[in-house]
């Protein structure tokens, strides 16, 4: 057991992104925030609610994601971890707050929806790997894939960002922007996190290069490879089809290229996969 | 009764301690032996998240009942840390996340190894290790709550016991969870059953033992559950567990605590 006396010593040293502070001023259910009258008179398009439901879906697929990352070194540090425990509990109710949106245009929870078959492509048979897979090849690969695992987490809140804002734009509601906006700004907080946490590990050279090879074998976003093939095509196509999709890739593809020791050759491979 | 996870996921908050005075503390300090077993209960407590990966390696991570509580547990749990480490920060006993972080880089291959274990095992019997993870989970969640009643009990500091008692009516709701589950999947699976008998018999052992050095084990087990008081104690868990389908007799952590050498 070691211990220390110093108060100063926590985890906001400097401009680092204050974790405690983070847990301390988590949100978590939004019911009586969401303005849901509007749907009664004037309910959403069949589109626009399937974007809802597969966004639901995606954001309360966490705990898969946590058993991905915590079977690796990722659970030796306990300042990711204690990220990951609120980052956890704020997207479940945000995937709640989807499903409000749901139910007052009539439609069942997420949840209560059967999912189609997965898509089963051979490019993506790395990501598919099951726990018992990830466990062995991460012993070799050591505490640099935590770098991985921030990096995911980042490129994830940009694209799922750039969904968000597509589904904003795409309906006529008022009620659903002011329900994407407050969506949007719980996961800023979650963006600036990885984003600050992987800027610093890309800095080390075993972490970038372990990142550069791995990152590009991922589907998109995080939880997608265990989602239906039908809402995976849909939501390529969606956010990612034609030529304002594209240029919402190559946007997402220019911030990947800029990271630390990232380059464009990566950049350009992740695009290509979210591009339908 | 059935588990209300939805009544649980709203109801869900981080226990506070805002109107507890913790100041006293510089003036009355609590006693070595006390701040030593908080500081074991922190630890666990930080590392409950940890501990999902375990339980999510099986095929229970497809059920969305079960992710919804995961995502509580988890969260209520950090916060026991948070609030314990509170309390040590007001005898100048620091905790961060960096030092936590040294503690578990330090666990070497059998920690690295325990996911494979417990992925392959849970392959290999399927849904019915949900079960048995459900049993597990019962039986730390009851022990945990003994520990605080016994430290509130042991320690006579008002402030503190209050917080130790919100802490265990959190993990009254997470043992409620735990026993429903488990009750519901025991009883349907003889095989289950025999499963979960097995592992709990030949391998539970107090929450913290595979992250916490043995001598620190001890020291907390010696401290909470010793003599007569801590042996009753120790029965009212193992009374608890027996009462669950096809375990009954089981004594697991009268057995643990004979194990450790933990007088009577």
């Amino acid at each position: 057991m070691t211990t220390h006396s110093d108060p100063g010593a926590g985890d906001d040293r400097g401009t680092r992104f204050n974790v405690r502070e983070f847990a301390r001023t988590a949100r978590g259910n939004h019911r009586t925030e969401l303005d849901l009258a509007e749907f009664a008179t004037s309910p959403l398009n069949g589109e626009t609610l399937h974007a809802v439901r597969y966004l639901g879906r995606l954001e309360s697929a966490t705990m898969e994601h946590l058993r991905n990352l915590l079977v690796t070194a990722t659970h030796k540090d306990a300042r990711v971890t204690a990220f990951l425990v609120t980052w956890a509990f704020e997207k479940f109710w945000l995937a709640d707050a989807l499903d409000a949106v749901l139910e007052a245009n009539g439609l069942p929870r997420a949840q209560d929806v059967e999912e189609g078959r997965k898509r089963r492509t051979v490019s993506e048979s790395h990501d598919r790997r099951g726990p018992i897979r990830r466990a062995i090849s991460a012993i070799r690969l050591g505490v640099p894939i935590i770098a991985l695992h921030m990096t995911t987490g980042l490129v994830d809140e940009w694209v799922t960002r750039a969904a968000y804002e597509k589904l904003s734009a795409a309906g006529d509601s008022a009620s659903l922007r002011s329900t994407i906006a407050m969506i949007l700004e719980v996961k800023s907080r979650h963006a600036a996190f990885f984003e600050d946490d992987a800027r610093r590990r890309l800095a080390e050279p075993a972490a970038a290069r372990l990142t550069a090879k791995e990152i590009v074998t991922q589907a998109w976003p995080i939880g997608a490879i265990d989602r239906s093939a039908e809402d995976r095509t849909f939501f390529d196509e969606y956010v990612f089809g034609g030529d304002d999709g594209r240029a919402r890739a190559v946007a997402i593809e220019a911030r990947i290229a800029a990271l630390p020791g990232l380059d464009q050759r990566v950049a350009a491979r992740i695009r290509e996969r979210l591009v339908p | 009764m059935a588990f209300d996870i939805d009544k649980y996921t709203a109801t869900s908050v981080s226990v506070n301690w805002d109107d507890l005075d913790l100041e006293q503390y510089r003036e009355h300090p609590l006693n070595d032996q006390s701040l030593r077993t908080l500081r074991y209960m922190t630890d666990v407590e930080y590392h409950t998240v940890c501990y999902t990966r375990d339980l999510l390696t099986t095929p229970s991570h497809k059920e969305a009942e079960m992710s919804s509580f995961m995502t509580m547990w988890n969260r209520e749990e950090f916060w026991h840390g948070e609030a314990l480490a509170t309390v040590l920060g007001h005898h100048g006993i620091v905790v961060d996340f960096d030092e936590l972080k040294a503690t578990r880089l330090k666990l070497g291959w059998k920690d690295r190894l325990d996911p494979i274990k417990q992925s392959l095992l849970g392959k290999l019997v399927g849904a019915d290790f949900v079960a048995v993870h459900m049993a597990w989970g019962a039986a730390n969640e009851l022990s945990a709550i003994q520990a605080y009643n016994r430290m509130a009990d042991l320690e006579k500091d008002p402030t503190l016991a209050v917080l130790l008692k919100r802490i265990a009516a959190q993990e009254a709701r997470h043992v409620a969870f735990y026993t429903s589950q488990a009750r519901d999947r025991l009883a349907k699976s003889k095989r289950a059953q025999t499963l979960a008998r097995f592992v709990l018999n030949k391998f539970w052992a107090p929450v913290g033992s595979s992250i916490m050095d043995r001598s620190e084990v001890v020291h907390v087990m010696n401290h909470l559950m010793s003599g007569p008081d801590g042996r009753k104690a120790a029965r009212r868990i193992d009374a608890s567990i027996s009462a669950m389908p096809g375990m009954k007799g089981l004594a697991i952590v009268e057995k643990s605590l004979d194990k450790l050498g933990i007088a009577a």
